[in-house]
């Protein structure tokens, strides 16, 4: 694999991120998001992964940033001052993303090509992205988890409707 | 060389330029068609019965003042009309127009490009032209654009989900996500539209509205938005928005003789020609609905998709996969 692509996006991919923040609007902000999941989707294709990317573009792109794009003109967020954030919270942010960078370490060493099995092997990755390989590993060794996500998922959605209902 | 570039270059110029040329003459084939269902004759003055009327358009519409609304938001103003088109001309590339044919002893296909995630490919980036659309209302600073983005928005999330599950039930036929792969599952003379009749009108009545045409063009209706998203595009803005209409207009005809009508395939005719009979056919009904049935109301519209079509599609995958567990 080439190196040069991978970090021309890998940049590309962490200044849309950083704008995504540091944009006074959040229409711009959403936007700067929509080219972020861009770039993570063209690293997919760096990896031999179309159908990850293609799901990423229409998942992520395509349908989550719309209705988050749609959310923000419903409220009308056009012009607006900066949200008052609180200063207290500030410690209990750092410490969340400290939390979050360990899981995401301890993932990394986890889910190492080395200690995969069965269809999701080093000598695979050429095809790691085929829709038969990813279709056979949910459907049969993954098939707890995916329903258990989905269950997940399900009361999540329960829960939001239940919130927005009680007044 | 020859094989890695000269081919694709060649390929490219044909296929973008005949597209883009079928695609301006759509224009001028629904104004002559809508006219005639209107009892008038349509454009008639500019070359033989209005033939040149495409070309004369675009050169008016070139020449025409650049107007950018006081309180725009520049950027994204000038940015959705380019999202718009070239997320519509993009979706051309996959399209596969015909049987590989054998040219100077070379074997050349016609199409672009055949990646295993064709169809999905095209999903994915028919809705990000979508954003031309919002965007181009919300940052024109106008009420009425602002309201057609936002009616876009809402249009585009709802259809999706019944356009995506009606296209399962042919993706399980097919056993593949590549476009050619499923034009040679219908090789043995029986259409999908035949096997699928219920994923075809799902598809055919989710991607009218998709397209924001009559009886669904809630960002634009006229009479309640005075023209919706584009109402304060100018000159060649205005003009792209246009022409990714009907780019979209035109791919979701051959993607329909693609998944529905058996693509290039027909008799005694080659392959090319069939494609385009069978995709202007399909443009043609698309213009004989609009000149057919009035707009819906907004709501109406809304509970057609989630009280209709969607658990129509939802249970049409599910009697696909019972069928095909039942055969065998």
């Amino acid at each position: 694999m080439d190196l040069i692509p991978v970090i021309t996006i890998g940049v590309a991919a962490v200044l849309t991120a950083l704008l995504v923040i540091f944009s006074k609007n959040t229409v711009h902000s959403a936007l700067w998001m929509v080219g972020n999941c861009f770039c993570i989707a063209v690293l997919f294709l760096l990896l031999n992964s179309q159908f990850i990317a293609i799901l990423q573009v229409i998942v992520y792109a395509g349908a989550i940033m719309m209705f988050i794009l749609y959310a923000i003109m419903m409220l009308n967020l056009r012009e607006n001052g900066e949200p008052a954030t609180k200063k207290s919270l500030f410690i209990f942010r750092m410490a969340l993303l400290i939390l979050f960078l360990i899981c995401l370490t301890n993932l990394c060493i986890g889910f190492s090509p080395l200690a995969l099995k069965g269809d999701m092997v080093t000598q695979n990755m050429d095809h790691f992205g085929e829709v038969n390989l990813i279709a056979n590993y949910i459907f049969s060794e993954g098939l707890i988890p995916f329903e258990l996500i989905s269950v997940l998922l399900t009361a999540a959605v329960v829960g939001a409707v239940y919130l927005a209902k009680k007044e | 060389m020859i094989d890695y570039l000269i081919i694709p270059v060649i390929k490219l110029i044909v296929i973008f330029g005949v597209c883009l040329f079928f695609i301006a003459y759509t224009t001028w084939l629904e104004r002559k068609v809508l006219g005639h269902f209107q009892l008038r004759l349509g454009p008639m003055r500019v070359g033989y019965h209005g033939l040149l009327q495409p070309i004369a358009d675009g050169i008016k519409n070139f020449f025409k003042e650049e107007v950018i609304p006081e309180n725009a938001d520049k950027a994204v103003f000038l940015l959705a009309p380019i999202i718009s088109i070239s997320a519509a001309i993009i979706l051309l590339a996959v399209i596969p127009f015909g049987k590989p044919i054998t040219l100077f002893g070379k074997q050349i296909t016609l199409y672009l490009a055949n990646p295993s995630i064709g169809v999905l490919f095209i999903l994915g980036f028919a809705t990000l032209g979508a954003y031309g659309t919002i965007l181009g209302g919300w940052s024109s600073g106008n009420k009425y654009g602002y309201m057609g983005g936002l009616r876009a928005s809402a249009m585009i999330i709802s259809y999706e989900l019944s356009m995506a599950f009606s296209v399962i039930a042919i993706i399980m036929l097919s056993g593949s996500f590549s476009l050619v792969d499923m034009v040679n599952a219908q090789q043995n003379g029986i259409w999908n539209i035949i096997r699928q009749p219920v994923a075809f009108f799902v598809f055919f009545i989710s991607g009218i509205a998709e397209l924001n045409r009559i009886p669904f063009d809630m960002p634009e209706a006229e009479s309640e938005l005075c023209c919706g998203y584009n109402v304060e595009y100018s000159s060649m803005k205005f003009a792209l928005f246009f022409l990714a209409e009907y780019t979209h207009l035109f791919v979701f005809a051959s993607l329909v003789t693609t998944l529905f009508l058996g693509g290039w395939q027909g008799p005694a005719l080659p392959g090319v020609v069939w494609f385009f009979i069978k995709t202007f056919a399909v443009i043609f009904i698309c213009i004989w609905i609009r000149a057919t049935i009035p707009r819906l109301r907004y709501d109406k519209v809304m509970k057609l998709e989630w009280k209709f079509m969607l658990p129509v599609a939802i249970a049409n995958v599910i009697a696909t996969g019972a069928v095909m567990a039942l055969l065998g």
